[in-house]
């Protein structure tokens, strides 16, 4: 009888070891770890180069493609990052590749980003159309309404009378697409900045910040900004966007941008 | 080698079809968006004005030009249908995608053709374009945009039972027209993109 009491004891004893052992060892391997111990803490910032393999954006008169100049531009952005802040870059995209625009969101945000920049090439219907221009998620009134009743209705006690489990995550869907919607003004700032720099860098006439409902902003949950660096349908912005210097004073300037931004604002 | 004549000759052909669809396929979109109106009118009788004794109504659609980022409005007649704004809606969108009639730049690919459109009772207005409304769109924020409200502006400017205004393209939802500005839930105009006066 003593004995079958005690010998179930014992074997739980040395699991509760066993399992408290885990997490001791775990500690003991971060701290005698060889990497710094500064590059766990190291935080992300995500470049998206826009489009990407059969998703060429818009074309120029002389078949320059908006995928092509925008991921120049962002290998350059990254460089700059990597040479002189402490971040890491991770990119939605290194190569020619399709990358839908859900999974550069999700890039975002399954790297914990500080913030999200995606960089983009413009064209309009107007080919006089110039400048570059810095954008920030616009979260139009539908989207508001949408929100608070995917809100009301989730705090309502009948929720799961009511709402049957597919409808469920549709709701979950919607809120998730909305993530930006939180960082709306971090963004506004963001953009603020950058667009600064771009101005006084290209020398233009002085240029707001400006709001649309890009569909890969929504649901970053970060700050975020979409930077148009020209116009690919203004034959002469398409000849400049080629221009490996014009290339470099755009990401030196978004560079300097987002470093403002995080020396203001280091927390997201 | 005996059949290398032939096999030569079928070369030479396929070679020919290849650069021709080539031709075709580079020479499509953004040349013809920049034509604007098609002028289809004239396929109208004449006669058609003075049969037809239903009322008229002016309304204001949205064109661009090259000096401003703002719509230009121009007034085009509709026949008047007070007791459905489904049927106004159509003749808004018909006569936008036929483009302007005083030389000012049409958003729409000139290929687009109207499917349906018909507003709810809540006061959203559905615009089911065919296919090529999104595949011979020249992408790019700006011109996505310029389409964008040039369709919502002009419904809901024109009649005051549209709130907002869901595109849909071949009858389904898409993300995008293409690949930057989000379509997939109805959009509210924006009144501000008009220029004043």
């Amino acid at each position: 009888m003593a004995d079958s009491s005690v010998r179930p004891h014992i074997k739980s004893a040395a699991f509760i070891q066993a399992f408290l052992l885990v997490p001791v060892l775990a500690a003991l391997l971060s701290v005698f770890s060889p990497l710094p111990a500064s590059a766990a803490a190291l935080r992300n910032i995500v470049i998206d180069p826009g489009h990407g393999g059969l998703y060429t954006g818009a074309k120029g008169k002389f078949g320059s493609l908006e995928k092509d100049i925008t991921l120049s531009v962002s290998l350059k952005l990254r460089t700059l990052i990597e040479r002189s802040m402490s971040y890491r870059v991770v990119m939605t995209r290194e190569k020619d590749l399709d990358v839908s625009l859900e999974n550069r969101a999700a890039v975002a945000n399954n790297n914990d980003a500080q913030v999200f920049v995606s960089i983009h090439v413009n064209g309009s219907v107007r080919k006089k159309a110039h400048g570059a221009e810095t954008f920030f998620m616009n979260v139009n009134a539908s989207d508001e309404e949408t929100r608070k009743l995917a809100y009301l209705e989730n705090t309502s006690d009948q929720l799961d009378a009511k709402i049957a489990d597919e409808d469920q995550d549709e709701v979950k869907m919607i809120l998730w697409d909305m993530a930006q919607t939180a960082y709306v003004r971090q963004s506004s700032r963001l953009a603020e900045m950058i667009q600064q720099e771009l101005n006084q860098a290209l020398r233009l006439e002085n240029r707001g910040i400006k709001q649309a409902g890009f569909k890969v902003l929504q649901g970053v949950a970060c700050p975020a900004v979409l930077v148009e660096i020209a116009f690919i349908s203004n034959p002469d912005e398409e000849r400049r966007l080629s221009d490996e210097a014009f290339q470099n004073q755009v990401a030196e300037a978004i560079f300097r941008g987002l470093s403002q931004y995080l020396k203001l604002y280091p927390q997201k | 080698m005996l059949k290398s004549p032939r096999t030569a000759l079928l070369l030479a052909l396929a070679a020919a079809a290849v650069g021709l669809a080539l031709f075709f396929f580079l020479s499509d979109n953004r040349e013809s968006i920049r034509k604007g109106g098609r002028g289809t009118e004239a396929s109208v009788p004449e006669n058609a004005e003075e049969t037809d004794a239903r009322p008229k109504r002016i309304v204001k659609l949205m064109f661009l030009n090259e000096d401003g980022e703002a719509f230009i409005p121009e007034e085009r007649e509709i026949t008047a249908d007070e007791t459905s704004p489904s049927v106004e809606a159509r003749e808004i969108v018909a006569e936008l995608i036929q483009g302007s009639k005083t030389g000012l730049l049409s958003a729409i690919p000139p290929e687009t053709r109207l499917i349906q459109a018909y507003v709810t009772k809540d006061g959203t207005a559905y615009v089911d374009f065919s296919r090529e409304f999104a595949e011979k769109h020249p992408s790019g924020t700006s011109a996505e945009m310029e389409t964008i409200y040039a369709v919502v502006d002009s419904l809901a400017y024109n009649l005051t039972s549209v709130k907002k205004v869901c595109l849909l393209v071949d009858g389904e939802e898409r993300e995008t027209l293409a690949g930057h500005i989000a379509i997939n839930r109805p959009i509210p105009p924006d009144f501000t993109l008009i220029a004043r006066n």
